[in-house]
């Protein structure tokens, strides 16, 4: 356990490195101390408890302090046991079986056995329960339980990625009493298997949780209890973690890393992911089915100068690929310079001779869509783009604009794997398919690449879908954004990870003066 | 209007004011630079030589937005006025002129609307219609509405009665004629001061709207949504929140000292 620690932190890029590096030489150096409590501060309302449907960032890490999955990702996204501890595939990557952990007990003292899998999986496979995690695991045709510490997965297809699915944060094992019970008691109510349980829950302020004393790590963890603080006001949430109030801070803002980072007794976190806001053009309509004018589009933004506006520099320049370093099989693509001269000869050849006039539509949420756009704005105009930015609300947004118009910005998290980040957008049955892109030859490549278990051969494949993507570019993806976190210094093994869903708040302690 | 000049109200309104309306008028073609050009290299900088006020977090030049908002700002608190001022004019002459039970109901209902806050109103409207520049003028227009009805009806019933009114009415002039000629020209004094402090409260409503994303929205220079754009900098560069706030502020003091002048000179007891 301790060298995996090491390893996560490894890959998280302290800022303001006089102050992170002791912290860190110093968490790794001295004993871990029982007990004390942290108080953590979040922004977004913590609506409900219930793992199988929730998706607010809040909610994330509440319910990866409350339950434990089969496995877990590690800030590789390489899955790591959790309730598994090994799982074997067939070389058709069609079959999967899963050892379970023995001795592990739910809140309650009840065991956890295979019936609880099953009867989880069970009820994220059924449409009724709404379950985000149910699009990347409805390949699964059947799951059975041999032993009660044995699961079987039958797929329809074979899917290499499995046992990085199951990390889904929306599919963390319930126990099958609770989902005999109405659906809706997992709203407030929540039994788990992970290092903390709910005293009390009040969605408009606090949620309290305490040590569970069973839980399957010995020794975890080390806190006696985690207190989640709402904020809706994000001076307010600063002010309070400055004035020490609170012991961590879920999320800092860009516009106020800077400022946090340089406080004294304060470690902030810059965890490199692969969120992106990204310029969607749609194919199927004028002008952007012209690839001259997508490819001037991508010439007439420059990237760096982006990351330096809208994200404070805490970001990295992206080339269209969706495909974020982090994730494991990154191609190297080409980069995209700014060159506005370039973009003008590409739209006079396209057949806009006097540049290009066309509105350019954001949602007012989260606020970044709307910079972005004001900024490339600015910066499309010598390439003879006259853009016109229209920031409306986002309901409305929602309704007419998202994946209905033809110009507009994009919002969208990292994803576990290369599969999930294609059928996100790009593919032609993708989840929130907005491109038009819909290339056959892209679709069998993903395909391919998800039911091939060889690590080499899946990386060929997938260098050959990035490459296809960055040569039709079916949206602009500028940049990467980091995601951002701090803690008080007495504060140890704080941290957040790429896709902001796992937290290990079991391995954090407190030491303080 | 020397009147006007010599109160000390009216003098420091009319100032802020003049200072206010030049910047409507003209604040484009003032401006120093361009107020959506990006200065990459001088972000959230204080005042220099070059950006007077500082420049924002896209190292825009604050004073060139902020005169080139001007316009915005100051068209949104006049026109809602306007339109407020308009229908409650209408509605509160109809009431004053015709009474009976008529009368009764329009006020009671007026009444009603009253006992809303302002602010209140105004969101709950923006809230049904959706959010932007023209809703949120329709909107601080409708929540002036019931105030002006009722200070239009007082203004005409305390003319109704007068002997130049009777005298139209013993001449059998019809009654469209009795409110355009004789009523309403004599109603209208209270009416334009109404107006013009009211101004300064659609000012500072159509800045509360923009604040809360419910108005004028990016990249526009309206002064309300540039403080919200600007509030998560504060702490890095507190001009780009103190000078569209010190705008707002002389804007709304500007109508208010003025219209307040203007009420104690049309009050004949006001006066000396």
């Amino acid at each position: 356990m301790s060298t995996f620690s090491i390893n996560r932190r490894q890959v998280l890029a302290g800022i303001a490195g006089a102050t992170a590096l002791p912290g860190l030489a110093e968490a790794q150096t001295a004993t871990p101390k029982p007990g004390g409590i942290l108080k953590v501060s979040h922004s977004v309302r913590i609506a409900q408890l219930n793992v199988l449907q929730l998706s607010g960032p809040a909610e994330y890490l509440a319910v990866d302090m409350i339950y434990s999955g089969l496995t877990r990702l590690d800030p590789q996204m390489k899955p790591q046991p959790e309730l598994a501890t090994e799982w074997t595939a067939s070389p058709d990557a069609k079959t999967f079986v899963f050892k379970l952990r023995p001795n592990v007990t739910f809140h309650d003292g009840s065991p956890f056995t295979s019936a609880d899998v099953v009867a989880t999986f069970k009820a994220i496979l059924d449409p009724a329960t709404k379950s985000p995690a149910r699009t990347v695991l409805d390949m699964i045709a059947d799951i059975t339980a041999p032993d009660p510490l044995t699961v079987k997965f039958d797929l329809k297809v074979g899917n290499a990625d499995l046992p990085v699915s199951v990390a889904h944060a929306n599919a963390r094992i319930v126990s099958a009493a609770a989902l005999k019970e109405p659906l809706i008691n997992l709203d407030t109510k929540a039994n788990g298997t992970g290092p903390f349980k709910i005293e009390t829950f009040d969605g408009s302020r606090l949620l309290k949780l305490v040590k569970h004393t069973g839980y399957y790590r010995p020794g975890k963890p080390y806190l006696d209890g985690v207190e989640m603080y709402l904020f809706p006001d994000l001076a307010a949430e600063s002010a309070n973690f400055l004035s020490g109030a609170m012991d961590a801070m879920l999320e800092v803002q860009q516009a106020d890393f800077k400022r946090i980072a340089a406080a004294p007794g304060v470690n902030a976190l810059r965890v490199p992911s692969g969120r992106f806001s990204n310029i969607v053009m749609r194919m199927d309509t004028k002008p952007f089915d012209d690839i001259r004018v997508r490819t001037a589009m991508a010439h007439a933004v420059d990237r760096q100068m982006l990351v330096d506006l809208v994200l404070d520099g805490l970001g990295r320049p992206a080339k269209d690929n969706v495909i974020a370093p982090g994730y494991r099989y990154l191609a190297d693509t080409p980069e995209v310079p700014y060159d506005p001269a370039k973009a003008k000869k590409l739209l006079a050849e396209a057949g806009y001779t006097n540049g290009l006039k066309i509105p350019l539509i954001c949602s007012n949420r989260p606020a970044i869509r709307s910079q972005v756009g004001v900024a490339v704005k600015q910066m499309a105009q010598p390439a003879g783009f006259d853009i016109d930015v229209q920031t409306i609300p986002h309901d409305t947004y929602l309704a007419n604009v998202w994946r209905k118009g033809n110009f507009y910005i994009g919002y969208w998290g990292m994803q576990a794997t290369e599969d999930a980040a294609f059928t996100l957008l790009f593919t032609t049955d993708a989840a929130f398919a907005d491109t038009a892109w819909n290339n056959q030859e892209f679709d069998d490549l993903v395909k391919k690449g998800r039911s091939s278990p060889d690590d080499a051969e899946r990386r060929a494949i997938y260098k050959q879908a990035q490459e296809l993507m960055v040569r039709d570019r079916p949206s602009i993806i500028p940049f990467f954004q980091d995601v951002l976190t701090a803690s008080r210094s007495h504060v140890k093994n704080w941290t957040s990870s790429p896709l902001s869903r796992t937290f290990y708040v079991e391995d954090v302690w407190v030491q303080r003066a | 209007m020397r009147d006007l000049l010599r109160h000390p109200t009216g003098l420091a309104g009319a100032i802020l004011l003049a200072v206010v309306l030049l910047a409507a008028l003209f604040g484009s073609f003032l401006a120093p630079h361009d107020p959506q050009l990006f200065h990459p290299a001088t972000r959230l900088q204080g005042p220099s030589a070059s950006f007077w006020l500082g420049t924002d977090q896209f190292g825009r030049d604050l004073f060139s937005r902020i005169l080139n908002g001007a316009r915005t700002t100051v068209a949104f608190g006049v026109s809602a006025t306007l339109l407020g001022v308009g229908f409650g004019a209408m509605i509160g002459i109809t009431a004053g002129v015709v009474g009976g039970w008529i009368d009764s109901l329009i006020m009671r209902l007026v009444d009603g609307l009253l006992a809303v806050p302002d602010l209140l109103f105004t969101l709950l409207i923006v809230t049904v219609l959706g959010g932007g520049a023209g809703h949120a003028l329709l909107a601080v227009a409708v929540a002036f509405t019931p105030g002006m009805a009722r200070i239009s009806r007082s203004a005409v019933l305390s003319v109704r009665t007068r002997e130049f009114v009777q005298a139209a009415v013993a001449r059998g002039e019809s009654r469209a004629y009795i409110i355009g000629a004789e009523v309403l020209p004599n109603a209208l004094g209270p009416l334009i001061v109404e107006a013009t402090i009211r101004v300064s409260f659609a000012i500072m409503l159509g800045a509360t709207l923009g604040f809360l994303g419910l108005g004028a929205q990016p990249p526009s220079t309206e002064w309300g949504l540039m403080i919200a754009e600007a509030r998560q900098y504060m702490f890095r560069n507190p001009w780009c929140v103190a000078a569209p706030g010190a705008a707002i502020a002389i804007a709304a003091l500007g109508f208010n000292l003025f219209g307040d002048a203007l009420r104690d000179l049309i009050d004949p007891r006001g006066r000396r």
